[in-house]
């Protein structure tokens, strides 16, 4: 066994312990900021895992995607809500406990079983390395170009709801004085809430 | 077309921006070459000028006990002990002390005092451990100050005022060069020397812009 | 392009020459390089704090740092020592753990991200496909150690400083990306070797700043938002949070953080040379200067002399970007956490978006000087 092989062996053990532990611990912890951190660390081992696999440029895109943007985002609304209180008691919580334990494990045994009756060719093909990142820009606008249409238009939907959640919060403040002809003016705004705030200037 | 305007406007107000903050920076470029005006304090020190008012200074022997500084004073802070001599009708001094802790050291019992026992020093190092320590004695307000000009182990600098005509750092400058413009003793001199009413406002008026110009200098 | 000086090759030729195998001598060359970087990241962060004393101190007619060494050199050290040797607290009703492990997520992606930072042709820890992508993956940790250590801390003011300072980086991240990808759609490659390489061809002229001055703009603009210097240090203004985030820290702990912030400051200056400045490119080609004095590139005394123009070209270009930083932060006021928003999102997304869909048109338009 060369140095190198060996060094490989130990970080993806190393790696693979930080990605099933910290999974286990996101989802056992009481603590719910706990949980959002150790969310960071799986994301991160597994960008270290494809790291392994020689593709970098999905580590870094897993990093600046999930942990950078997902985990932070995630951890920002934990943060800015994070209110102390007791739980309801949830009536007949054992059945749903077995229940919801059955479900997870019928996936993990299916997974299982598609793990073995996969037929896996080993060794795979070649890892390509750093010209992956031409690849995937290939693949994108080729083949993958219809998926990755619709990604970006489930993204835009995504944000025209937010700014509209967003910009609903605004008129109910601002319909708050007791103006009627203040409000007429933002009943009329309403249908074109995408356009520009009217400025000063 | 609005929308043309609208952009155009928005361009010239990010130029407008980009225009102040390059005069922002070159104002602060422009201040790295200029002089330090640190004073390195316990090595260095400002001289302070002559009507500076600092601890005040007290003379037992000349004091009448007349608590007019008493009176003059905006919070009484001065406390005078005395005691009438019943044999002599005259007022004895025994006592008197001034806290500096609460002096605001606005002169006015130097100005009042009719014997003129009191007078102002050039003293403000007075910070204490204790504040209890700040209410001086007669003895105490005897002591005489260091002068910063005289004492070996500290470096005197000239305020930028008193520093003699065209010389703006106060290192190295000949203690025995007089400041730029007249004294107040030499413009009464000149004063006394004109014989005219007129002329003496014009000599006034010609000692104001060149104390102002020395100012902004 | 000539390969330049390449180090590791001479080192395992010599190491082999003593009869090693190659692996091992690739083995004992691999900490050579990351122990050089981390010791001129710390020696960077000395001078940069000494240069941001003295500079701060001109700029207000102070004289700054003066009795530690000549001309207060030694004071970055003795602040340092201070630090290292303070009692390390850790407030009763914080979280011990995360308030630990909150400045070591904050230091560690900012010196890994040394990793891309080329000196020179081979001057650099490791050519990275991703390069300039690597970096800006790695930056975008940074908020999560920010935000631990705020939580942790337990204390409003930590926690405000720590939301206010992941909002910040989020938002900047954006614009910063938006304008490497024009960047790096003109020279065709992730690799900071490669940008270098691009800007080469004709010395100062060909530097990047000329064809994207808007992506130049915006990076510097993003960068000082992402080091949270002013205008932009609203984690940790001091008039309305204390100190942000690091408001209960102390001794080491408080070190790590302020290396941090400077070290991603030098680094930041160091990527916006990269980027548009040319790297370690001397304003005149120095295969011209060789070919006008009538030597061969490859010649050793030459590739001796190439890498060290290279060094200070790209130590130059950098601290001279500090100073600008510095020299702003004493001329803008803070921003309101509004404005920062607004300029990030209304400002400097769109127009870096006009950037980059320019940069592509001028692509297509002129492949002869966009890269094509």
């Amino acid at each position: 066994m060369t140095i190198a092989s060996s060094t490989e062996l130990i970080c993806f053990l190393l790696l693979g312990v930080g990605v099933v532990l910290g999974s286990i611990g996101v989802v056992l912890l009481e603590n719910i900021v706990y949980s959002a951190f150790l969310l960071g660390g799986v994301f991160l081992s597994v960008a270290g895992l494809y790291l392994l696999l020689n593709a970098s440029f999905v580590a870094a895109a897993q990093v600046l995607v999930y942990v950078g943007a997902v985990n932070v985002l995630i951890l920002f609304a934990i943060m800015l809500v994070n209110k102390k209180e007791d739980l309801k008691v949830i009536k007949s919580l054992r059945l749903r406990r077995i229940l919801s334990g059955g479900v997870c494990f019928g996936l993990l045994f299916l997974l299982v079983r598609v793990v073995i009756t996969t037929n896996w060719s080993l060794p795979g093909p070649v890892a390509i390395g750093e010209a992956a990142t031409e690849r995937i820009g290939e693949h994108l606008f080729t083949d993958y170009l219809l998926p990755f249409e619709l990604a970006s238009v489930l993204l835009l939907m995504a944000m025209i709801g937010a700014i509209v959640l967003a910009r609903k919060d605004v008129v109910y403040l601002e319909s708050t004085p007791e103006s009627d002809l203040k409000q007429g003016l933002i009943e009329q705004a309403q249908p074109t809430l995408l356009a520009d705030k009217p400025t000063n200037s | 077309m609005s929308f043309l305007k609208k952009v155009a406007n928005y361009a010239q107000e990010a130029l407008d921006a980009a225009n102040y903050l390059t005069q922002g920076l070159a104002v602060t470029f422009d201040h790295l070459r200029r002089r330090p005006i640190t004073v390195q304090y316990p090595y260095e020190k400002l001289i302070p000028s002559e009507r500076y008012r600092g601890r005040i200074h007290y003379e037992f022997d000349k004091c009448i006990a007349c608590e007019v500084c008493v009176r003059v004073c905006p919070i009484n802070l001065p406390v005078v002990d005395w005691v009438m001599n019943k044999d002599t009708k005259k007022k004895e001094l025994r006592n008197y002390s001034i806290d500096f802790g609460v002096c605001i050291f606005c002169g006015n019992c130097v100005e009042y005092c009719p014997t003129n026992c009191l007078s102002m020093t050039e003293e403000y190092e007075l910070s204490t451990f204790d504040r209890h320590s700040l209410n001086y004695d007669n003895v105490a307000l005897g002591r005489l100050p260091t002068s910063v000009t005289s004492d070996p182990s500290v470096r005197p600098l000239r305020e930028l005022a008193y520093l003699p005509e065209g010389s703006m750092d106060p290192h190295n400058v000949d203690s025995l060069k007089p400041r730029a413009g007249k004294l107040p003793a030499e413009i009464i001199q000149g004063l006394k020397e004109t014989d005219s009413f007129s002329e003496d406002k014009q000599e006034l008026v010609d000692d104001s812009e060149n104390l102002d110009t020395l100012g902004s200098d | 392009m000539s390969a330049g000086l390449d180090l590791e090759f001479s080192f395992s030729q010599v190491l082999q020459g003593l009869g090693l195998t190659p692996q091992l001598a690739h083995l004992l060359w691999l900490p050579l390089p990351m122990l050089l970087v981390l010791v001129a990241a710390v020696i960077g962060v000395l001078v940069t704090v000494w240069l941001e004393r003295k500079i701060s101190a001109a700029a207000q007619q102070r004289i700054g740092p003066e009795y530690a060494g000549a001309l207060g050199i030694l004071q970055p050290m003795a602040d340092g020592l201070k630090l290292l040797v303070k009692e390390d607290v850790i407030p009763a009703k914080a979280d011990g753990m995360l308030f630990t492990l909150g400045p070591v997520l904050v230091l560690v992606p900012v010196i890994l991200s040394w990793l891309i930072v080329p000196f020179g042709q081979n001057l650099l820890i490791s050519n990275v496909g991703v390069g300039v992508f690597l970096w800006i993956a790695l930056s975008s940790i940074q908020p999560i150690g920010l935000l631990m250590s705020g939580y942790a801390s337990n204390n409003k003011y930590s926690l405000l400083g720590g939301l206010r300072a992941a909002a910040q980086s989020i938002s900047y991240e954006i614009p910063l990306a938006l304008s490497v990808l024009a960047v790096v759609m003109m020279s065709n490659s992730l690799s900071t070797i490669d940008i270098v390489d691009q800007q080469n061809g004709a010395g100062l002229l060909s530097w990047n700043v000329w064809r994207q001055p808007v992506g130049f703009v915006i990076f510097w603009i993003c960068v000082l938002a992402e080091c949270e210097r002013l205008p932009f240090d609203l984690p940790e203004a001091e008039e309305e949070l204390v100190a942000g985030y690091q408001t209960e820290y102390a001794g080491m702990k408080f070190a790590l953080f302020y290396l941090g912030s400077y070290i991603n400051l030098v680094l930041s200056a160091l990527l916006v040379s990269v980027l548009y400045l040319g790297g370690w490119g001397f304003p005149i080609p120095v295969e011209w200067m060789a070919s006008w004095l009538g030597q061969e590139v490859d010649t050793p005394v030459i590739q001796v002399f190439t890498a060290s123009i290279g060094i200070s070209m790209t130590i130059l270009k950098a601290y001279l970007l500090v100073f600008l930083a510095i020299l702003l932060r004493w001329t803008t006021p803070r921003v309101r956490i509004d404005q920062l928003l607004d300029l990030g999102w209304k400002f400097l997304l769109p127009i870096s978006l006009v950037n980059l869909l320019a940069t592509a048109a001028l692509k297509l338009v002129f492949p002869v000087a966009f890269g094509g």
